[in-house]
C-alpha cells in the first residue's frame, strides 16, 4: 500500500481530479448543526470534519423513496424504471459507513440480488476519511476502527490538520493517476482518537448476552421512554426494510408503484390483513430492533449488524442510547451469572 | 352512472372546502369521475340522496346533531373532512372549560338564546366511513381518497408519525434547532410539510392510535418548556383525544 502526503489546501484539487471519473458525492452542511451526503457542485462546500450525516450513505444505493414502475389501468400494462449505471465517487466517507455498505451488500445481493441496488452499486468508488469520535460514536466496540480501510479505494488519514493519502486498491491507483503526489513527511502514528462511548463487552460476547435477554425488564424501561417515531431505524445505515405502495393519478387511468423505507419501530410495520399485529406493543418492537442488530443476522454471519455510527442515539428525540441498552443487558446478565455461580 | 357527491359544512372555518375549489388543473378531471349535487360554496342545487357525503366541521349544537343525522340517513358513504370533523379540532379546546363559562364569554348576557354542546367529532354522533385529516385537509390526501372510492378500493390509512416522512426527506430535526415539535406522535401523511419549511408540527392530523403520551411530555419538557405548556401544545388540535 502506497502512502502520500496531502495538504488540506490541496483537497479541492483532489475532488476536482476525482470528478474526472464521475459524479463526486461528499458530506455537506445541512441546517444549523447537521450534515448530509450531496452531489458536489462547488467543492468549497464539502465538509471534511463532520460527525455523521443525517441519512446514511445507503440513500445513494437504496433511495428513501424510489419509483419502481409506471402502470396503466386502462391498457393493463406496466413499465419498469430503468436504473442507469453511472460512475460515482463517494468522498470523505467514515469507516463505519463503509462497513455498513458492505453489510448492505450482503443483505441486498446474497441470494437473489436486488437489481436496482446492484446497478447503483456498480462502478462506485470510495474515498475514506478518519474522524474524531463524538459522544455518540461507538464503532470501536463493534469491531470497526477509525482507520479501517476495508472497502475503500483511497483513504485520507488526518494528521495535524493535513492528511496521509493511502492508495488501497487498483481502482484507487487509477483514481489518482495524474494527480500530483507529495512524499510522506508526517509521522504515521496518530493519537487522540479515543471513543467516549463504549459497549463493555467485546462484540463476540454479545450474541450470548442476547440469548438470555429476551425476557429482560430492560425492554419495558426503554419502551416507556420511546415515543415510537421510527427515527432510529430510518437513520440506521444497515436497516433495509421497505414498504411498497401503488398510487393512481387523478385521471384514474394510470399510476406508479413506489417503495419507501420502512421502520420496524412503527406500530403499523407488523400489521397484516385482518388487523392482526405481530409486534403490537412498543416493548416488542424495541426488543426486535436490537435483536436484528446483535442476534438474528449475527448468528448467521458472525458480525454485529450495528456499525456504531451512533445515529439512532444522536437522532432519538427521547435520548434513548443503543450502547446504554446493551450495557444494561450486560449488567443484568452478569447479575444472573453471579447468582447461578453462587447457587452451585 | 357517476357517483353523486355533496359537501356540507358544520362548525369550521370552511377552509377545507375552499381548498377543493383551488384544485385548478385537476378540477376538470375530478368532475369526470363524480357529479356534484350539493356544495354551498360553489353552487345552489340541492339533492335528496348522496352516494358520497363529505362533512366539514365539528358538531357543536343541537341543530348540528339534527342536521348530521338527516345527512347520514340520505348518504351511502360519509367522509369526515379535516381536523374539526375528524376529532373536533381546535373547536374542541372549548371542552376544557365549563360550558356556561364558554357561552358567557362569547355571547355575554344573551347566552340563553344560544344552545351549545361540547365540540364533537362527526364520528361521535353518526357513523363515519372514511376520514381525511389535517388542518386544512391537503388536496393530495383528498384526491387519493376520492380516486380510491371511485375505483372501489380501500383509501390509504396513515398510521405512522410525521417523523417518518420528515426523516425520508432528510430534514434536520427541529429539536436540534431548538424547537419543540409534535412530529413523533402526530399522524403523518402530510409529507411533513411544516417541518420541511422550518415550522414545528402542531399536531393537526391527530395523535397516533397508540401514543406514548407520558414519554412525549417527557421529551417536550426536557427541551425546555413547562409541563403545562407541553400539555397545551398537545391539546391544541387534540383536546378530545388527549385527556390530561
Amino acid at each position: 500500500m502506497e502512502c502520500f502526503s496531502l495538504l488540506r489546501s490541496d483537497v479541492p484539487a483532489l475532488i476536482n481530479h476525482l470528478g474526472d471519473f464521475g459524479e463526486v458525492i461528499a458530506p455537506h452542511g445541512k441546517g444549523d448543526v447537521s450534515y448530509s451526503f450531496e452531489v458536489v457542485k462547488d467543492n468549497s462546500e464539502v465538509v471534511l470534519d463532520y460527525n455523521r450525516t443525517l441519512l446514511p450513505l445507503k440513500k445513494m444505493f437504496l433511495p428513501p423513496v424510489e419509483k419502481l414502475m409506471d402502470f396503466s389501468l386502462k391498457e393493463v400494462t406496466y413499465e419498469k424504471v430503468d436504473v442507469a449505471i453511472t460512475p460515482r465517487v463517494f468522498f470523505a466517507v467514515h469507516s463505519y459507513e463503509m462497513q455498513s455498505i458492505l453489510r448492505l451488500d450482503h443483505s441486498m445481493l446474497s441470494g437473489s440480488a436486488e437489481s436496482n441496488y446492484f446497478k447503483r452499486r456498480q462502478s462506485s468508488r470510495f474515498v475514506g476519511i478518519s474522524f474524531k469520535p463524538d459522544e455518540f460514536h461507538f464503532s470501536d466496540s463493534v469491531g470497526i476502527a477509525i482507520e479501517d480501510m476495508e472497502g475503500f479505494d483511497l483513504f485520507l488519514n488526518e494528521v495535524d490538520g493535513d492528511f496521509q493519502l493511502y492508495v488501497i486498491t487498483d481502482h484507487g491507483q487509477t483514481l489518482i493517476d495524474g494527480f500530483d503526489r507529495k512524499e510522506l513527511t508526517t509521522p504515521e502514528i496518530v493519537d487522540g482518537r479515543e471513543f467516549k462511548k463504549k459497549i463493555r463487552y467485546h462484540y463476540n460476547r454479545l450474541p450470548r448476552v442476547f440469548q438470555y435477554a429476551y425476557h429482560s425488564d430492560v425492554w419495558a424501561d426503554v419502551a416507556s421512554q420511546c415515543v415510537g417515531c421510527g427515527a432510529c431505524n430510518l437513520t440506521c445505515p444497515t436497516c433495509f426494510c421497505f414498504d411498497v405502495q401503488d398510487e393512481v393519478t387523478v385521471t384514474a387511468e394510470d399510476g406508479m408503484r413506489q417503495r419507501n423505507w420502512d421502520s420496524c419501530m412503527l406500530s403499523t410495520f407488523a400489521e397484516v390483513a385482518g388487523g392482526e399485529n405481530f409486534r403490537e406493543k412498543t416493548v416488542n418492537r424495541t426488543r426486535h430492533r436490537l435483536y436484528r442488530k446483535f442476534k438474528y443476522i449475527t448468528d448467521e454471519e458472525g458480525l454485529p449488524w450495528c456499525v456504531g455510527c451512533g445515529r439512532c442515539t444522536a437522532f432519538c428525540p427521547a435520548g434513548i442510547s443503543l450502547p446504554d441498552i446493551v450495557n444494561e443487558l450486560i449488567q443484568e446478565d452478569e447479575k444472573a451469572q453471579y447468582h447461578r455461580t453462587v447457587r452451585v | 352512472m357517476k357517483p353523486q357527491v355533496a359537501f356540507f359544512d358544520f362548525t369550521s372555518c370552511e377552509g377545507c372546502q375552499l381548498n377543493k375549489l383551488n384544485f385548478e388543473n385537476d378540477l376538470l378531471d375530478i368532475l369526470k369521475h363524480v357529479d356534484l349535487v350539493e356544495f354551498r360554496e360553489a353552487m345552489d342545487d340541492k339533492a335528496d340522496h348522496y352516494d358520497i357525503a363529505f362533512i366539514e366541521g365539528s358538531i357543536t349544537s343541537p341543530s348540528c346533531v339534527e342536521r348530521i343525522h338527516d345527512i347520514r340517513r340520505r348518504s351511502d358513504v360519509l367522509v369526515a373532512l379535516g381536523s374539526c370533523a375528524v376529532n373536533g379540532g381546535v373547536n374542541a379546546m372549548k371542552n376544557m372549560h365549563p360550558i356556561d363559562e364558554v357561552r358567557e364569554t362569547v355571547y355575554g348576557e344573551d347566552k340563553y338564546l344560544f344552545a351549545t354542546l361540547p365540540a364533537m367529532a362527526v364520528s361521535s354522533v353518526v357513523k363515519v366511513d372514511y376520514e381525511v385529516r389535517g388542518c386544512p385537509m391537503t388536496q393530495q390526501d383528498f384526491l387519493k381518497l376520492l380516486i380510491a372510492l371511485v375505483l372501489g378500493k380501500q383509501p390509504p390509512k396513515y398510521g405512522s408519525p410525521v417523523c417518518v416522512e420528515c426523516k425520508l426527506k432528510e430534514n434536520e430535526c427541529l429539536y436540534n434547532r431548538g424547537m419543540v415539535c409534535l412530529g413523533p406522535i402526530t399522524r403523518g401523511g402530510c409529507d411533513a410539510i411544516c417541518p420541511s419549511f422550518g415550522q414545528f408540527c402542531t399536531g393537526c392530523r391527530g395523535i397516533l392510535d397508540d401514543p406514548n403520551i407520558d414519554g412525549m411530555l417527557e421529551v417536550m419538557t426536557s427541551h425546555g418548556i413547562s409541563l403545562d405548556e407541553a400539555k397545551k401544545r398537545m391539546q391544541l388540535y387534540n383536546s378530545n383525544e388527549v385527556q390530561l
